[in-house]
């Protein structure tokens, strides 16, 4: 674990307390915050690399939604999947099957125990994503200086687009959250902290994307000068990249400028010199051949299947011969569509139909190594292991 | 819970978007139901934090020289007794009195009081 204060307390700058602003009147010794730079809204402190939620009552909120999200996916999922096999069995019908939607949905929606399980999933992150966003809302323009504070100023580089056409598939709510990933000025804010919940607190420290990073592979020639990250959200991963490859330029993309604002800013924050550009996954603007290295993280099932394929062919554009595709998702590698049946197939359309997944179906659609072979890259069906996945797609730019 | 769109005349490099429809959403065959269950969460969440809270104060005694343990054996005197079981008794009854209304009439109703 690397310690925000023990790598950067000797030059931080302590710079006015904003303490007042979100009615902390005072912080114990122990959490009391340290400016990173002049803005620097951090009324409660840090947890090593996160910033902790800024008002005590805010983290308690997360902190019980969080256990609510592990507890409805364990006891209360057990209980509905139950529910749902019997009602499929009692219908004359195989659970172990993966039955269309249209045979499913009559014999199982008026279960109200089935019904409860999907509300407090729903409710849950209903409830998370608005108590964020009221927080954020309420203290705009604090929060809107600490970006502004940063938005010019390293290590790492910030290029916003603010005229740029932001295509109507990526305007989706994505995750129900409020706004999506590009309608709201704190988008990143929001999507950060609410992903831990999605991580189930498992990640506070970045320990996926650290995770990811360090299991990133390389070109065959070991060079690697420049790393790309499509779809970089709140930017974890490329800030994962920097440390594991510091001699690299790292860029993450995203069509979010909240979101690649927001990545820049933390980074500033951690002194990690990752670069940020608002754009377009299949349309990064950087020249052929540039990068040694381009992955993405779960992006790829949030965009529909043309766009899929026209990132992949993005991606092998500007990888330089030899270089390597690592694009981490749901279900790629040699996993792919294995293991369906009826409670997979009605879980996937809930999570489509009511956490506004509204590019899934077509992501699981589409041959995803096939289409990355078309495009010509060497590809290994059984790479690397990632997120979730014991294998994954990996492939190769031909030298 | 209805996503709010931020009023201000900064840059925010935000965009129009396309709202989903889960407000609409009914989970639980009547909407009244899905609402309280939302309520419930909401209010685990508000029970949660008070008692978090409670757990930071009773931390910040223990460094005051107020322990837990000492928490846990206060004896109160019968004065406090008797005003905090006046409070619970105040408490159970506005939170649970209503379970015991017995409504029997639908929206559609006809008034038969007489009109004066």
């Amino acid at each position: 674990m690397i310690d925000r204060r023990t790598l950067f307390g000797a030059t931080a700058a302590v710079v006015s307390f904003v303490g007042a602003l979100f009615g902390s009147k005072s912080a114990s010794a122990a959490s009391a915050p340290m400016k990173m730079f002049k803005g620097d809204v951090e009324p409660r402190g840090t947890d090593q690399r996160l910033e902790r939620l800024p008002k005590l009552d805010l983290e308690s909120y997360d902190n019980f939604l969080t256990g609510l999200r592990i507890w409805s996916g364990s006891a209360s999922s057990k209980t509905a999947r139950r529910r749902f096999n019997d009602a499929i069995e009692a219908g004359g019908l195989d659970p172990r099957e993966d039955l269309p939607l249209e045979k499913i949905f009559p014999l199982v929606e008026n279960d109200t125990y089935i019904g409860t399980t999907a509300r407090l999933r729903t409710s849950g992150q209903q409830l998370m994503w608005s108590a964020l966003q009221k927080h954020f809302h309420e203290n705009a323009d604090a929060y809107l200086d600490e970006m502004e504070a940063t938005d010019n100023i390293g290590p790492g580089k910030l290029e916003l687009s603010p005229d740029m056409e932001i295509p109507d598939y990526t305007k989706h709510e994505i995750h129900i959250q409020p706004g999506g990933y590009v309608g709201d000025a704190f988008a990143g804010h929001s999507y950060h902290y609410g992903t831990n919940n999605f991580y189930r607190a498992e990640n506070y420290q970045d320990e996926i994307h650290r995770n990811l990073a360090s299991q990133m592979p390389t070109p065959k020639d070991g060079k690697v000068l420049r790393i790309l990250d499509m779809g970089c959200g709140s930017g974890q991963l490329p800030a994962a990249l920097k440390e594991r490859f510091p001699d690299a330029e790292v860029w993450g993309v995203d069509v979010g400028g909240p979101m690649v604002r927001y990545a820049h800013m933390r980074c500033v924050d951690l002194g990690i010199g990752a670069n940020f550009r608002q754009a377009l996954a299949e349309d990064t603007k950087f020249d052929d051949g540039y990068f040694d290295i381009v992955t993405s993280y779960i992006m790829h099932h949030e965009v529909p299947a043309q766009k899929s394929k026209e990132i992949i062919d993005e991606a092998f554009r500007v990888l330089r011969p030899g270089g390597v595709y690592f694009p981490l998702d749901f279900e790629t590698g040699a996993g792919r569509g294995r293991g369906k049946n009826a409670y997979s197939r009605f879980s996937s359309w809930r999570d489509h139909r009511w956490n506004e997944e509204v590019w899934r179906p077509e992501y699981s659609s589409v041959d995803f190594n096939g289409e990355m072979r078309k495009t010509g890259f060497d590809v290994v069906d059984e790479g690397p292991p990632g997120w979730r996945s014991r294998y994954n797609v990996l492939g190769t730019k031909p030298a | 819970m209805a996503t709010s769109k931020l009023k201000t005349d900064r840059p925010t490099y935000a965009s129009d978007f396309i709202a989903s429809d889960v407000e609409r959403a009914v989970f639980l065959g009547n909407p009244v139901l899905d609402n309280m269950m939302t309520s419930l969460i909401a209010l685990g969440a508000e029970v949660w934090s008070n008692r978090r809270r409670m757990k930071v104060v009773e931390a910040l005694l223990a460094e005051k020289g107020v322990t837990a343990e000492m928490v846990e054996t206060y004896m109160p005197t019968a004065e406090q007794d008797a005003e905090w079981q006046k409070d619970r008794d105040r408490f159970i009854d506005l939170t649970y009195s209503p379970l015991l209304r017995e409504g029997d009439l639908p929206v559609s109703a006809a008034f038969t009081r007489e009109k004066k």
